[in-house]
């Protein structure tokens, strides 16, 4: 137990000087990209138009004449006082935009999580117990088309078959104009969290298949069976508990993706989430916006892997913090 | 003195199908196992042993099935043809682990490793009894004792990574003897082992065999092993038993050239480093293109045209038979030899 302590207080200790030097990095990329979000905030016949003059004061006001380090440094002392700063783009406090982003692009996020997990682990549980069937089969090519389709070319797809032609569910967005109830909101989340959650399915599929083939070839599958134990049981308290941890490792990998929102999904469908907000952050060179979501994913990440370090742990009894 | 069998297996044949050709793993073996006595079953590696062990607890791989013969158990309430039960049936099911067990060689894989002790034992006694948890607690406690090992409160929640290799054999005697079984499968229990814990396991699976009357198939290729525990003593070669019988009656005069081979390219305690043995000329056939007749024909020193055919079972005395057409032969010059070396 001391043990477990110390482990996580050291990963814990370690995740500040890498935090430090990933949004060092971010920024220094921010800062190396040609334009600045003043140049970004005029048309370019306007900006042709303006007084110089006047972009220097503004620049100036902004804080962006500054050599980068210092500006990074001000970044920084800025954070550690609570203060996460202003959209440049529409001056609202970056605070308030994340809490308006953060839970939309959580619910999808767990959304298709939920699926992938479900069915990706199902579906591959089942194609190993069949290996080799008609089934297992066209699971695998059907895996593989899953992993090679883009998300936008799927996204589109779907948007034109389920939204266009059959009318089913909406086009995009979280909420239409007067809506209220639960059951009408979760009409918009659908589509996008099938479309995200089925492209994440083909790799849990995968890795679920191959890690329960791997287990099932094991003795103590034998040893399970000569005790008389009925095959879900052998299938699923000794295939599938052991060959759980693998698959909780990928899906644990992916957390931060999903929680740095999916810039591609969010973009298709409209979803006012943080992948959304952070491209247009991104083409918009918005960097407290950018530098904020950036500072979140980098958290998310590294809180992940020391989840996942965790699970591993709880999940494998041969395994040790240490 | 009358045996009481428990296990009769007749005329077995199991084979394995691969790519459209077909391993005749075992061809038509009989044999019986008797309450009380223990069975060994030596030959080498590839000849069928494991196999007929997984035949009796239908544990066959997937590609193989049981050609013809039977395998009956006679059950205190009934025979029941063991070949005709549904593989992974309920009937087949009720008997694994509760009447019939089975140990396997290596304990390092054999225990499922994200599970305790405990819980591994008790299982067994879930789908078997009709005990609660506090008693099947209770019990595993209990046979964690019996079987020697200290500490039983603590380990029983330990996992199997925490245990040495000699305390989980231990432990998985305790898991297959936790019902009492009738019949007790071990397939090379020890070969994972050193030597001084294969001597603790076995004796105290002949503790346990002695105390419940246990019918043990322990199988080997080990021939000290089958001098020290054996009652009666079956050896195969490439899918037949070519001998059978008491341990006393095969291991003193072996009737089938085979056996006598194996006994004389085996050193021998105490006779010093001038031993002369003699190993087995040539090599194992491969089970995809097996000689005509008798499987040992091409190896053996008295290969003749008889042997283009295969040897029924024969009888050379009271419960020692052998497949050979020139049993005779072998056997007198067995007995000759050990009145000689007796005088």
């Amino acid at each position: 137990m001391r043990n477990t302590l110390q482990y996580v207080l050291k990963k814990l200790l370690l995740m500040i000087p890498m935090v430090l030097v990933i949004t060092f990095l971010i920024y220094w990329g921010l800062d190396l990209t040609p334009g600045d979000p003043i140049s970004y905030m005029f048309s370019p016949d306007q900006l042709a138009n303006i007084d110089p003059q006047k972009l220097a004061e503004m620049r100036e006001l902004y804080g962006l004449n500054d050599p980068f380090f210092i500006r990074y440094l001000k970044w920084l002392w800025q954070l550690l006082q609570g203060n996460f700063g202003y959209s440049i783009t529409n001056g609202v406090a970056i605070k308030d935009l994340l809490a308006q982003l953060f839970p939309a692009t959580l619910e999808l996020s767990l959304a298709a999580l939920l699926i992938s997990t479900v069915l990706g682990s199902v579906l591959g549980i089942l194609s190993a117990l069949k290996k080799g069937s008609v089934g297992d089969n066209l699971l695998t090519v059907a895996g593989m088309i899953g992993v090679s389709i883009p998300q936008f070319f799927f996204g589109m797809v779907c948007i034109v078959v389920f939204a266009l032609n059959l009318g089913w569910l909406p086009i995009g967005g979280r909420t239409a104009p007067g809506m209220t109830g639960a059951l009408a909101h979760l009409k918009f989340l659908i589509l996008p969290a099938s479309v995200l959650g089925i492209s994440l399915t083909a790799g849990v599929m995968r890795y679920a298949r191959s890690s329960m083939l791997d287990t099932m070839n094991k003795d103590y599958i034998k040893t399970a069976r000569a005790k008389g134990l009925p095959e879900w049981r052998v299938n699923l308290v000794h295939g599938f508990r052991v060959s759980l941890t693998p698959v909780v490792v990928l899906i644990g990998f992916r957390l931060p993706t999903l929680i740095g929102g999916s810039v591609v999904i969010e973009t298709i469908f409209q979803w006012p989430g943080i992948g959304n907000a952070f491209k247009t952050a991104v083409t918009g060179q918005n960097y407290p916006l950018v530098m904020m979501i950036a500072l979140f994913s980098v958290l998310a990440v590294l809180m992940a892997s020391f989840l996942v370090d965790i699970l591993t742990a709880i999940l494998d009894p041969r395994v040790k913090l240490e | 003195m009358q045996q009481q069998a428990i296990i009769t297996v007749k005329d077995l044949r199991t084979y394995f199908y691969s790519d459209k050709r077909c391993n005749k793993v075992l061809n038509g073996i009989s044999f019986e196992l008797y309450k009380g006595r223990t069975l060994c079953v030596v030959g080498e590696s590839g000849c069928g042993k494991s196999v007929t062990a997984s035949s009796i607890m239908q544990l066959l791989p997937k590609l193989s099935r049981i050609e013809s013969g039977s395998i009956t158990y006679h059950a205190p309430d009934g025979d029941i043809r063991i070949d005709l039960l549904e593989r992974n049936g309920k009937e087949m099911r009720s008997l694994r682990g509760a009447d019939i067990a089975m140990i396997f060689q290596d304990p390092m894989t054999a225990l499922n490793p994200v599970y305790t002790i405990g819980y591994q034992i008790g299982e067994n006694l879930k789908y078997h009894t009709t005990l609660d948890k506090d008693a099947r607690r209770a019990r595993t406690l209990e046979l964690l004792t019996q079987m020697g090992i200290s500490t039983p409160e603590k380990r029983i929640d330990q996992y199997p990574h925490e245990f040495s290799g000699g305390m989980r054999q231990r432990a998985m005697i305790a898991m297959a003897m936790s019902c009492n079984p009738k019949v007790l499968i071990a397939d090379e229990p020890t070969t994972a082992l050193d030597v001084t814990i294969q001597a603790q396991i076995f004796e105290l699976m002949e503790k346990l065999k002695t105390e419940h009357d246990t019918a043990v198939m322990l199988i080997t290729h080990d021939m000290g092993v089958v001098s020290e525990l054996a009652d009666d003593v079956a050896v195969m070669y490439m899918g037949n038993i070519v001998e059978r019988g008491s341990v006393k009656e095969v291991l003193k005069h072996p009737a089938h050239p085979y056996t006598s081979a194996l006994l004389r390219s085996i050193p021998v305690l105490h006779k010093g480093k001038n031993q002369n043995l003699q190993p087995i000329r040539g090599s194992t056939p491969d089970p995809y293109d097996r000689p005509k007749g008798c499987q040992f024909g091409p190896r053996c020193d008295f290969f003749c045209e008889k042997c283009n055919e295969m040897p029924p079972e024969s009888p050379v005395c009271e419960g020692h038979s052998v497949r050979c057409w020139n049993a005779d032969q072998v056997y007198g010059s067995a007995v000759k030899a050990g009145s000689e070396s007796e005088r």
